[in-house]
């Protein structure tokens, strides 16, 4: 089992014509573009759970913060690759995985993100390939799935998660996997972002 | 060697018939006389009569082939009853004991011979470990159970396959009671050879069967398994229990997905995928079964109730709202066309309350509207005999309509003995029948269900391809 450093997966993605926040590798802090507020983040192979050790640090709001930032997690990181993305406004968040289970073949998983989402487990699981009634069906099954017809100024486009998860569906099939993780996923009322991805072999 | 034929039984040979009461030999034996239409033989070396039966000394002497054996015999002597079956021309055999694979090694041991011997004869293996068949339109009945302590069921459209026997046949025994029919009932104990997949392709087959109910615990070949139910269930509802914890296969965690298959792994999804409709405990395993036999897919959450108790449409509306159904306010239009088929002191918006002023002419009259309307995707009505002017008239009118190309119906009928009567006879009409509120709604969850799974198929072709 191997991790695909996260860098070479985002940029694959990329190619793929997948939503994520613009992008900059930063060797100097004059390599980012972006607006602000941005996000500075280890690109690593080994890490994989990148918060709980300080190897992201968001919200940074000017340039002198920027460099600040930078300069704090070249030592706590040496030799790693550090790059930074703009923050993405929030949206309503959600899970999608990958994974390639041994029973089961390759299930997609879709759940409620963010910061309950542990707690409620709303999350349904399908074998891939799926098409377009499973997709709509996934949004009926959650208890949840309310949040989708929107919630407290937020709303969401379902056309754009149906799309996106048919998207998804379409990469599962195509690619070698042990487990994805797009985690998590800002839906908005015209799109979506995914701000996070992993991937292991 | 084609599992089919299991409809076409014309010959039985129980191998260990016994004179003894309460012995398997003998029960198997009562169950079979009762009303089986074929031949019976009886095999027992030590006896040569049995009931009035001719005993055959073996399965080398009896006078012409057969179609299906029933060994009753302890596991060390079954290889030798499978492969004098299968030297006889024997189609299907069902050995009904236990201690095989499920008592280790030995077992196992007997199991793989007996599978072996039957394979190169082309005979198909049910159990062993099981406790047998029922196929009421044939009479073929090997159910280890007294006839004088439960009911079995009538000729009807539910095929029912079940890895636990005993549950099997509570659930029939309960449901036959309520006048519940099935196309057969198949105990699959440890599956050496037959298996639920195999089951699926069968009663997708038979044309008697409308749908289908499983109890599983465990899915060997979940991938073919799941193909032939998408396959079948184009055309039959599937309705499966699943007991006890179904573990993925995934043990590594370290990602978020990892850890949400460990912890919060369902079939629900996996299931509806494939038009398998998953119920939550042996009631709702036969209720929606029956629903998806009797009544129609329902296309969408528009809802109309109908009953005569304030009270009822007034809860039922709170349940189904609960379920994701709406319960709207009819049209204007609507509700007036109805003021004139009820009650002054009735209620035409929604639920429609006719009162204890209820008459079957009135259930008729407001049933017909709804569904001329077209402002409802489904209609539940309570239909209460408590009701001075219901009558059991109305019974006639509701089978009319369930078998016309109508807006799909639901009935709920609340109530004691009386009640418990119409029901029966409601349900041998063929009509969705529920004794609850909260029984009702679930069916009506599973049609509706059904009804979006078969969206993917509206053109004629599968979604998928």
């Amino acid at each position: 089992m191997a991790v695909i450093p996260e860098l070479e997966f985002k940029s694959m993605l990329d190619r793929l014509d997948f939503r994520q926040p613009r992008r900059f590798l930063i060797e100097n802090p004059e390599d980012y573009k972006g607006e602000f507020p941005a996000v500075i983040k280890v690109s690593s192979d080994k890490i994989t759970h990148k918060t709980e050790i300080g190897a992201v640090v968001q919200d940074i709001r000017t340039m002198d913060n920027f460099k600040e930032v930078f300069k704090s997690m070249r030592s706590k990181f040496p030799g790693e690759t550090l790059y930074a993305e703009e923050m993405a406004r929030k949206g309503v968040e959600i899970i999608i995985g990958l994974i390639n289970d041994k029973n089961f073949g390759k299930l997609l998983l879709f759940g409620i993100g963010g910061f309950y989402s542990e707690l409620f487990r709303d999350v349904t699981f399908k074998k891939v390939p799926i098409d377009r009634y499973d997709a709509e069906d996934i949004l009926s099954e959650l208890k949840f799935g309310r949040i989708f017809d929107g919630y407290r100024g937020l709303k969401v486009n379902k056309e754009v998660i149906v799309e996106l998860l048919l998207e998804v569906s379409k990469f599962a099939n195509s690619t070698d996997y042990s487990q994805v993780d797009f985690n998590p996923v800002f839906l908005y009322e015209d799109g979506y972002l995914i701000i996070d991805a992993k991937m292991i072999i | 060697m084609n599992l089919d034929d299991i409809f076409s039984v014309k010959s039985v040979c129980l191998v260990g018939a016994s004179r003894e009461e309460g012995k398997v030999g003998n029960v198997i034996l009562k169950n079979l006389r009762k009303n089986f239409k074929g031949e019976i033989f009886l095999v027992n070396p030590s006896a040569t009569e049995i009931d009035g039966l001719k005993c055959y000394r073996d399965v080398e002497s009896l006078p012409h082939s057969i179609d299906l054996g029933v060994i009753s015999l302890p596991s060390s002597k079954a290889v030798e009853a499978v492969s004098s079956l299968a030297k006889r021309g024997c189609k299907v055999c069902i050995p009904v004991a236990g201690g095989f694979g499920e008592q280790g090694d030995e077992g196992r041991r007997i199991e793989q011979e007996m599978l072996k011997t039957a394979s190169v004869a082309g005979m198909r293996i049910i159990g062993p470990n099981c406790v047998g068949v029922i196929i009421p339109r044939t009479g073929l009945n090997t159910a280890l159970t007294t006839e004088n302590k439960s009911s079995f069921p009538s000729d009807g459209p539910i095929g029912f396959i079940s890895q636990s026997g005993a549950l099997g046949l509570l659930a029939m025994d309960e449901f036959s009671d309520l006048g519940i029919g099935f196309s057969s009932f198949i105990s699959l104990g440890n599956e050496i050879d037959v298996d639920e997949t195999d089951m699926v392709s069968t009663l997708g087959g038979d044309e008697r069967t409308k749908s289908i109910a499983l109890y599983l615990e465990k899915i060997e070949e979940i991938d073919n398994f799941l193909n032939e139910c998408r396959r079948i269930s184009r055309k039959k509802g599937i309705v499966v229990l699943k007991g006890g914890q179904t573990e993925s296969g995934s043990r590594a965690t370290s990602l978020h997905t990892g850890s949400l298959l460990r912890t919060s792994f369902s079939l629900n999804g996996i299931f509806r995928q494939n038009g398998i409709i998953m119920a939550q405990n042996e009631v709702e395993l036969i209720d929606f079964a029956s629903a998806i036999s009797f009544s129609k897919p329902i296309n969408g959450n528009r809802v109309a109730v109908v009953s005569s108790a304030g009270g009822v449409g007034v809860v039922a509306t709170d349940v189904l709202e609960n379920n994701g159904f709406k319960v709207s306010r009819t049209s204007s239009n609507l509700a007036s066309r109805l003021r004139l088929k009820i009650s002054k002191i009735g209620s035409p918006a929604n639920p429609i309350d006719m009162t204890a002023e209820a008459t079957d002419a009135q259930y008729e009259g407001v049933i017909n509207e709804l569904d001329n309307s077209g402002e409802f995707d489904s209609i539940l009505a309570f239909v209460l005999f408590q009701t001075f002017g219901v009558t059991e008239h109305i019974i006639e009118f509701l089978d009319e309509y369930n078998r016309a190309d109508r807006t799909p119906i639901v009935v709920g009928v609340i109530g004691g003995g009386y009640s418990r009567r119409a029901i029966r006879e409601l349900t041998s009409k063929g009509i969705a029948t529920f004794p609850s509120v909260s029984r009702a709604v679930s069916a009506m969850g599973a049609l509706k269900e059904r009804g979006e799974f078969l969206r993917r198929f509206k053109d004629g072709s599968d979604s998928r391809a």
